[in-house]
């Protein structure tokens, strides 16, 4: 005997066969309409798929900065010590005096572990390898390291003893890729390495390759114990200079806090100054997790940016959304016939609903593909830019996929559902249905309005970004970048500089030639204390020394506002200080001439004032400055050359140079070339502002699109009426235009203040900076209003030029 | 007034084409009342369309006033057509988002008449078909007699030498359609030619002549005494 038949369970069987087929009928009938409908297909699949890609760019890219150094062990208990400096105003350093991390690591027992390091950049490296001497100039540099650092860091060690690792002097460990580089090898152990010709290192340890996601981006480590040889300075004592790239980091004992510590680093200041310096230096505990972003301690990636592009990404994707939604009401029209038929034959609301969800999905499913492959192929692209090597944490991407997926299809697919689920039949099926009852224009307006008011913020953006970076790049910076050579100087002994001087002289196509320190500007800036005209005490604000020689000032063409050139010499006889020194000492350029002044322990006196000229980049203020003869301190040789024959001057340049460094290894840079990097951040942000403007413009083109296709649908009878009546083209099209004339202005409304203070904001971190001014507005504004035309008037001329008798019949 | 001869209209799809207009031959002279009949698809439609200038023939001449039409290009035929030619439909085509005012003014706005002159005639015209109380209402408020008349008006507004009408009563009860054809008898007598295409042999009464087509062909004139 057959069992009985347990009701619920046929209603659910019969249930399952049911949504089964309705879904395979929806799923059918979505793929026919969007093939029938390749337009709106396409622009709803474009915009979706711009959007979602650019959501998957933006969240990789953000996740990427925040993964910065997280794999080390306990990252919520190592701290780097950086210094502060409460004077006049606050500045702050990640460097920090030597002594500091050796005198926290003996006199408290509040860390496990704390190593110093001391970095070195552009340094030259050679090895014997035969008979051949090869050299490398590594850029990265090396660093002076102690050996806890590897206890405190998370870089593992795949060759070697990590117990006796850098623990002599003479001892270095480098990366594998480094060793392959070197010697095409794995273990590259007992090979020795020269670092700049002076000393000497036997590699004891081989370290796994660093992570793309760390900022500590040495590859060379060496025995810290050689430091001062290296230096030929004894700094191990010195409390007063801090060394930019001489770091300490501290792995806190478990249940010791900041406040604790920060309570240790004063007592050394105590300790270790006296006067009015205990209350200017004070040292402090950066969190390992604050050092990729704080921009104040030269952090990368300042983390207003990476907030500015969270919205970037959001706005995107709302964006695609509201096109979406927008396309899909203006089409709903077009379905009212199919949805009649189905309501008359016992389709419920609900049903509706979910047919236009499930077609929503399919739509998006289609878009997600797209946008992976689109990521895919634009991810190079942003590594390029901004010399990363993000990857695709797939694991993590699948997550944020699914959701953004589920987001979009119900953000973007409720209300056109909603909306044909509420048609009634009757009036469905006569295509009797109306404006009236789709409803939503003035919602399909607000859309578009956000759209715009969306794409008219990162126009404003894209233009201040621009107009910044040209001012940066193009404004009298107060001496001559043009055309300028930079060479280094490994030695410069005084018959090594002389004999250099005279051959390059004689070099065709050479103007000028000056033996210096650095350029005018550049990102390496020497700042000590100064004592002006015997005064009982320094000054409260540094002095940013330039030593060079005689020849500096027509070098770089500087011009001087009192006074003379200081004469030819070997060592500071005589100072030349700035306009800006003047106006710290309330004193005018004519009052200096003569007065005496104190830098860095020489004694000597003022014989001219130069002109304000950048000694940095826009970001920063021209600092009081000081430029004096001192050839101990030179490490540029800059070469003014005549660019017609450049190319020859340059290889002759060469030819001098490596004849006089035959160990080296020559490298030259062109000084504007120099000064471009230091807005090489705005750069990256530009392009990448740039492309997103971009991308929100076009989505947003498409809405207008189809809110344009929406409203000739609408208007057909009424254009029709209108050109029966003796309407023109003009006439027609301005009943387009004038409904976007509206929404437009309303846009800019909106955008204009919003847009002012994000890029207010912006323009705070640049001291020297443009003004906001209406004509970026204007610009904003007509050519949103240009892009607008050419989208709305092309759909718009089509409607124009239908003939009426097809609109009317249409009735 | 109109002289069309050997004038074709073909419709095409992919598959079939349809003649609409077979080698048709018709006059009408000035200030005459003719009625167009003939079953559903023999072309009434197609040759109003074709008289009122909004549709391009395939083939034979259409002359205008004795001016030959046929190859006008949109610009010539909307101007043409803005200053001769008055419409009145079966489905009255107002727009709704106007008032009965602003859609009668609509024809002087587009001939660039001024404001003033504007109001003027208007006002005139909407006296004369009695609707001047409802001159601020919508089209949705008014019933189909009342809508039929403000599509009269206008039609009538500019003066136009020339009425096409198609099937002007159609979606009027037989009142409001008698009232209608009042109308446009009333403006046949002072001198507007006028061509009707009707259904209704009641309404066709009114005119002149009957017109009657099949398959794009003229069958049979009636002269209507």
């Amino acid at each position: 005997m057959l069992p009985p038949v347990v009701p619920s369970l046929v209603k659910g069987a019969t249930w399952r066969i049911k949504v089964k087929l309705m879904l395979k009928n929806y799923i059918k009938i979505a793929w026919r309409n969007l093939k029938r409908n390749k337009a709106y297909a396409f622009i709803s699949v474009t915009g979706l798929a711009l959007g979602i890609a650019c959501g998957i760019l933006i969240f990789t890219l953000i996740n990427y900065h925040l993964s910065f150094d997280n794999f080390h062990h306990n990252p919520d208990r190592i701290y780097r010590l950086y210094t502060q400096w409460n004077d006049e105003t606050v500045s702050k350093s990640s460097g920090v005096p030597q002594p500091l991390g050796k005198a926290f690591r003996n006199n408290f027992a509040l860390a496990e572990k704390t190593a110093r390091i001391i970095d070195f950049d552009d340094n030259l490296i050679s090895f014997t390898a035969g008979n051949e001497v090869k050299k490398f100039r590594e850029e990265n540099g090396v660093a002076f390291t102690e050996p806890e650092y590897f206890d405190i860091l998370n870089f593992p060690l795949i060759k070697g003893d990590k117990k006796t690792l850098l623990s002599q002097p003479n001892q270095a460990i480098v990366t594998e890729h480094i060793a392959h580089k070197y010697f095409g090898i794995d273990n590259a152990v007992g090979k020795v390495i020269r670092l700049d010709n002076k000393i000497s290192f036997t590699i004891t340890g081989i370290l796994k390759d660093l992570p793309a996601n760390t900022d500590r981006k040495q590859e060379i480590y060496v025995s810290y114990s050689n430091l001062d040889e290296y230096t030929s300075k004894k700094r191990e004592t010195n409390w007063d200079g801090v060394y930019s790239e001489s770091k300490a980091f501290t792995l806190l004992k478990p249940n010791v806090s900041v406040a604790q510590a920060n309570n240790a680093l004063a007592q050394i200041v105590k300790g270790n100054y006296k006067g009015r310096d205990l209350k200017i230096w004070q040292f402090k505990l950066q969190p390992l997790s604050d050092i990729h972003f704080n921009a104040d301690l030269d952090g990368y990636a300042d983390k207003k940016y990476l907030w500015a592009l969270f919205f970037i990404g959001l706005f995107l994707i709302i964006t695609a959304c509201v096109n979406f939604v927008n396309l899909a009401t203006a089409q709903a029209l077009n379905r009212s016939k199919e949805i009649g038929v189905r309501k008359v034959l016992g389709s419920l609301p609900n049903q509706v609903f979910w047919q236009f969800i499930a077609e929503t999905a399919l739509i998006t499913i289609i878009a997600v593909i797209a946008a992976i492959g689109i990521a895919e192929l634009a991810l190079p692209v942003i590594n390029n830019l901004f010399k990363s090597k993000m990857q695709f944490n797939w694991g993590q991407l699948t997550g944020f996929i699914i959701i953004i997926t589920v987001l979009v299809i119900f953000l973007s697919g409720s209300y056109p559902g909603l909306v044909l689920a509420r048609f009634q039949p009757i009036l469905a099926l006569k295509s009797k249905l109306s404006q009236k009852h789709i409803g939503g224009f003035s919602l399909r307006r607000v859309l578009v309005v956000v759209q715009f008011s969306i794409s008219q913020v990162l126009i404003i953006g894209t233009i201040i970004v621009v107009s910044q970076l040209h001012y940066s790049q193009n404004t009298d910076l107060g001496f001559n970048k043009e055309a300028v050579v930079l060479l280094p100087l490994p030695k410069n002994d005084k018959p090594i500089i002389s004999t250099m001087r005279n051959r390059i002289k004689e070099v065709q196509g050479v103007e000028k030639i000056s033996f210096c320190y650095m350029a005018p500007a550049s990102s390496s800036n020497n700042s000590t204390n100064v004592r002006f005209d015997n005064r009982a005490e320094d000054e409260h604000w540094g002095i940013n020394t330039k030593p060079g020689d005689e020849n500096y000032l027509s070098t770089f063409n500087i011009k001087l506002v009192a006074g003379r050139n200081f004469y030819a010499a070997d060592s500071t006889r005589e100072f030349l200080v700035n306009e800006t020194f003047a106006k710290k000492l309330n004193l005018k350029p004519q009052q200096l001439i003569g007065k005496m002044m104190k830098v860095d322990g020489k004694t000597a006196p003022i014989v001219g004032v130069m002109k304000d000229f950048y000694n940095y980049s826009f970001h920063t203020e021209i600092s009081p400055l000081c430029v004096m003869p001192s050839n101990k301190e030179y490490l540029t040789c800059a070469v003014k050359i005549n660019m017609r024959n450049a190319s020859s001057t340059l290889a002759s340049l060469e030819k001098i140079w490596t004849n006089t460094y035959p160990d080296e290894l020559y490298s030259y840079q062109f000084l504007d070339d120099n000064i471009a990097k230091f807005y090489e951040l705005d750069t990256v942000l530009l392009r990448l502002i740039e492309g997103f403007a971009g991308i929100a413009i076009f989505i947003g083109c498409l809405g207008l699109y189809g809110l344009v296709s929406f409203m000739a649908v609408r208007k057909t009878k009424e254009i029709g009426v209108r050109k029966v009546l003796g309407a023109g083209i003009l006439n027609i099209l301005w009943l387009f235009g004038k409904e976007f004339c509206k929404l437009l202005i309303i846009a800019f409304c909106i955008a204009a203040p919003l847009a002012w203070w994000a890029m207010t904001n912006y323009l705070k971190d640049f001291t020297y900076r443009i003004p906001i001014g209406p004509g970026i507005f204007l610009a904003a504004i007509s050519s949103t209003f240009i892009i607008a035309a050419i989208t709305v008037g092309y759909r718009a001329t089509m409607s124009a030029l239908t003939n009426p008798v097809k609109s009317l019949r249409s009735e | 007034m109109i002289k069309i001869t050997e004038l074709e209209k073909f419709y095409r799809t992919e598959e079939v084409e349809t003649i609409a207009l077979n080698k048709l031959s018709i006059e009408v002279k000035k200030g005459e009342f003719v009625a167009i009949m003939g079953p559903s698809g023999c072309g009434k439609s197609t040759l109003l369309n074709i008289l009122g200038l909004l549709d391009d023939p395939d083939g034979g001449s259409y002359l205008f006033n004795d001016i030959e039409v046929a190859d006008f290009n949109e610009r010539k035929r909307a101007d043409l057509r803005k200053h001769n030619i008055g419409f009145v439909f079966q489905s009255f085509n107002l727009i709704d988002e106007l008032t009965v005012f602003e859609n009668v003014e609509l024809p002087l706005i587009y001939t660039g008449v001024a404001a003033a002159e504007r109001v003027k005639r208007v006002e005139e015209v909407l006296d004369k078909m009695q609707i001047m109380h409802r001159r601020n209402h919508y089209p949705q408020q008014l019933s189909g007699g009342q809508q039929q008349r403000v599509a009269i008006a206008r039609a009538v507004v500019n003066k136009p030498k020339l009425i096409l009408a198609d099937e002007p009563t159609g979606n009027l009860d037989s009142s409001n359609g008698n009232e209608v054809m009042e109308l446009l008898t009333d403006l046949n007598e002072q001198g507007t030619t006028i061509i009707m295409v009707t259904h209704s042999e009641h309404d066709a009464r009114y005119s002149h002549r009957i017109i009657r087509l099949l398959d794009g062909q003229t069958v049979m004139e009636n002269i209507m005494i």
